[in-house]
């Protein structure tokens, strides 16, 4: 029992491991083609995340929204669902977050807060709950309307801080009137910001603790409650889960909405702990990037973590990198793409390394899975 | 037993990367290191302190533009110094714009003493670390200095100027008694200053002389990024008969002098101006008609600055006004009058010695 359990783990590290490192073996030939030297430059990436408290601290920063959007996208593939539409709803959730958190300014933090994160699921869960329904309801795919969503939430969310122009356009409703003619909304009140675990200049906030436990939570939910059987179940065949029973519409809906919810999360502990007003170019790319953790996760919640820790540490060490060997920062994004070709397509990995697909299904199969059903 | 071989083959060839990599690198960096002693020895006292960091706005720092002259002028001012690059002057290129603190704090860790940051968008970041490291001394570009710390400069430049300069080109080579400006949002001061300068000089060369002056009507986020508005409106102004177009807008400006590269006639009775560096390098397709832009010295304006550091340590608190000026004719150098030439001298002398005002007032 041990023992295969054990193998069972490293099976699962076992293509991740190796992507990873392909990764960053295929990108230092790049960088030597371009005449580069890549152990400069990884030595500087080493030491720009992990070289100094500051380094660790811009980690945990960087790694903070990728947990959960990672974990929207991993939960997801639970049930067989290509969630693309972490992106919309990381903003969407930003959005009804900072609108808790500009309003009700007299409420003491302890109400204040957590009505403005949940503000930020509440409007993620709103976001995924709309391609979940589409999906169940009309049959249309969720890759479709997920993406499509993604623009639907950037605009929206352009428009609620739009500043109104010189012919009398009407301003956003979170538009800050002292910004004059810069788009963005006033910052959150201090009762609505989550709390320093340390302050300037590391700017670590509470919200990595919550991500973390948030991941431990959807550990449990998937693995050990009826629901996530089901969702699973959903997941791996479909109609199997419909003749055992569950009810797959409901799951496909619920499913999406914890998605949303996860990546909705993620926009407000980013908003109410780091930026502490939107703007429309703070929205970044922890939506998109969180496809790269959940499959270098293998969709498992602990394994998203690790993914996501690395991701921000790649993110975090760009900046010493391009310092200390002037490498372009670009490098780390030819770095996470390899990652997630190497993840995405298993088999080129066990094509170069000649391993065996394992037998017992350990694997999560249900990457592709999403299209056609 | 031929899947090992292969695994093996593998990782000897990954391996070898690496050692390939670790054993050819060294040599070049070894070369500079020497040049680095020799020139620190010629060099004089103060110089042999100085480092010069830059931190570019989201971009490469050989756009062409901002964060390229601002460079220039760093290399410039450090080669004249004695600095080696990589050592002694060295920049970032900022890949999102959350990494402005991150980057600039790059630099204060490793010590460097002066740190340039372009762009108006790292203004927030940059008065941030100036408060926090007020030892070190901070250059920004095109970041207007509300209230003034001691170790930052804010280099700004008088818009109004180079805009006057462009009026009176435009005003020279209209033939049709109209000329027309596109402009972003007058909601930004320094695009009003362009505009207004570009009026008073067209009037300055010709008092009865009609300027369609047209501001994008939307806010900060739309206003630079209308290139379809931009084109229209050039193309409004063309259709009144305007033969001069000053695009000055980031992209929405753009389109305008596309616009006018497009129409039948340009570059012989049509002409457009562009803005703020010389746009013939940015914007290729504006060729046919582009026969100047108004720009920002900002290169002369860093190497100003980061001399008189070097000098002395004196560090210009609050904001510095850069040059003003038009950039080189390019193609257009044979086809403009040597009198037009003369008489664009002659204005730019007198607003750098102050014997003309622009007459502009912010």
């Amino acid at each position: 029992m041990k023992v295969s359990s054990l193998r069972r783990i490293g099976q699962m590290l076992l293509i991740p491991i190796l992507a990873v490192f392909s990764a960053l073996v295929v990108g230092a030939l790049v960088m030597w083609i371009f005449g580069d030297d890549p152990l400069a430059a990884y030595r500087g990436l080493l030491d720009g995340a992990f070289g100094s408290a500051r380094a660790w601290s811009t980690t945990i920063r960087k790694m903070t929204p990728l947990i959960l959007t990672g974990l929207s996208v991993a939960v997801a593939f639970k049930a067989g669902l290509f969630n693309i539409g972490a992106s919309g709803q990381f903003i969407i959730g930003t959005v009804c977050s900072v609108a808790v958190g500009v309003n009700f300014g007299g409420l003491p933090a302890i109400i204040h807060l957590p009505l403005a994160l949940l503000a930020g699921i509440a409007g993620g869960m709103l976001w995924g709950f709309i391609p979940g329904a589409l999906k169940v309801f009309t049959g249309a795919h969720e890759v479709i309307v997920t993406i499509m969503l993604n623009y639907v939430a950037s605009l929206f969310a352009g428009w609620t801080v739009y500043a109104g122009g010189t012919q009398g356009q009407t301003p956003g409703p979170l538009w800050d009137a002292a910004a004059g003619p810069i788009s963005r909304t006033p910052e959150v009140f201090l009762n609505a910001r989550i709390p320093w675990i340390f302050g300037d200049p590391y700017r670590v906030h509470w919200g990595v603790v919550l991500a973390l436990a948030v991941a431990l939570l959807m550990w449990w939910v998937i693995f050990k409650t009826t629901l996530g059987f089901a969702t699973r179940t959903v997941g791996a065949n479909n109609k199997a889960a419909r003749y055992a029973g569950v009810n797959v519409k409901w799951i496909t809906i619920l499913t999406m909405m914890i998605a949303g919810g996860l990546a909705g999360l993620a926009g407000a502990i980013e908003t109410l702990g780091l930026n502490h007003r939107f703007a429309p170019e703070f929205t970044g790319s922890a939506g998109f990037d969180g496809i790269t953790v959940a499959l270098l996760g293998q969709t498992n919640p602990i394994g998203v973590v690790l993914s996501a820790f690395l991701l921000g540490a790649l993110d975090a060490g760009g900046a010493r990198m391009q310092f200390n060997s002037g490498v372009s920062a670009d490098i780390i994004q030819i770095i996470q793409a390899l990652v997630l070709i190497f993840v995405a397509a298993p088999t080129i990995i066990r094509q170069i390394y000649r391993i065996r697909k394992p037998s017992d299904q350990v694997e999560a199969t249900v990457f592709s899975s999403g299209w056609g059903r | 037993m031929q899947n090992k071989r292969f695994a093996i083959l593998l990782s000897i060839v990954a391996v070898f990367t690496m050692v390939l990599s670790a054993c050819t690198m060294p040599a070049p960096s070894a070369a500079p290191e020497v040049a680095t002693e020799a020139a620190g020895a010629a060099a004089p006292a103060p110089a042999a302190a100085i480092k010069i960091g830059l931190v570019t706005d989201v971009g490469r720092v050989n756009d062409r533009s901002f964060n390229q002259s601002a460079w220039d002028g760093v290399v410039e001012v450090a080669t004249a110094l004695g600095l080696t690059e990589g050592e002694g002057f060295k920049y970032i290129e900022t890949q999102d714009s959350k990494d402005y603190a991150d980057n600039i704090q790059q630099f204060v860790d490793a010590e460097f003493n002066v740190i340039v940051t372009v762009g108006f968008a790292l203004g927030e970041a940059t008065i941030k670390a100036a408060q926090e490291n007020p030892d070190t001394y901070f250059i920004g570009v095109d970041q207007f200095q509300g209230e003034s710390l001691p170790n930052l400069t804010g280099l700004v430049f008088r818009e109004d100027q180079s805009g006057f300069l462009a009026g009176a080109l435009a005003a020279q080579l209209n033939k049709s008694g109209t000329i027309a400006a596109v402009l972003g949002t007058d909601l930004v001061p320094p695009v009003v200053a362009y505009g207004q300068g570009y009026e008073l000089g067209a009037k300055y060369i010709n008092p009865d002389i009609t300027v369609l002056t047209t501001y994008h009507p939307g806010e900060m986020s739309q206003a630079f990024v209308d290139p379809e508005w931009g084109a229209a409106t050039a193309k409004q102004a063309l259709d009144q008969k305007a033969d001069v177009i000053f695009g000055a807008g980031g992209q929405t400006g753009n389109g305008a002098l596309q616009e006018v590269a497009s129409a039948p006639g340009a570059g012989t009775e049509l002409f457009c101006i562009g803005v703020d560096s010389d746009q013939w390098e940015t914007l290729p397709a504006a060729h046919p008609c582009l026969v100047s832009s108004a720009m920002k010295l900002i290169t002369p304006s860093v190497v100003d600055l980061i001399n008189a550091y070097a000098a002395d340590g004196s560090m210009a608190a609050g904001n510095y006004f850069g040059g003003a000026g038009l950039a080189p004719f390019h193609d257009f150098e044979d086809k403009i009058p040597q009198e037009i030439k003369d008489k664009l001298n002659e204005i730019a002398t007198g607003l750098a010695d102050g014997s003309l005002t622009t007459g502009y007032q912010p």
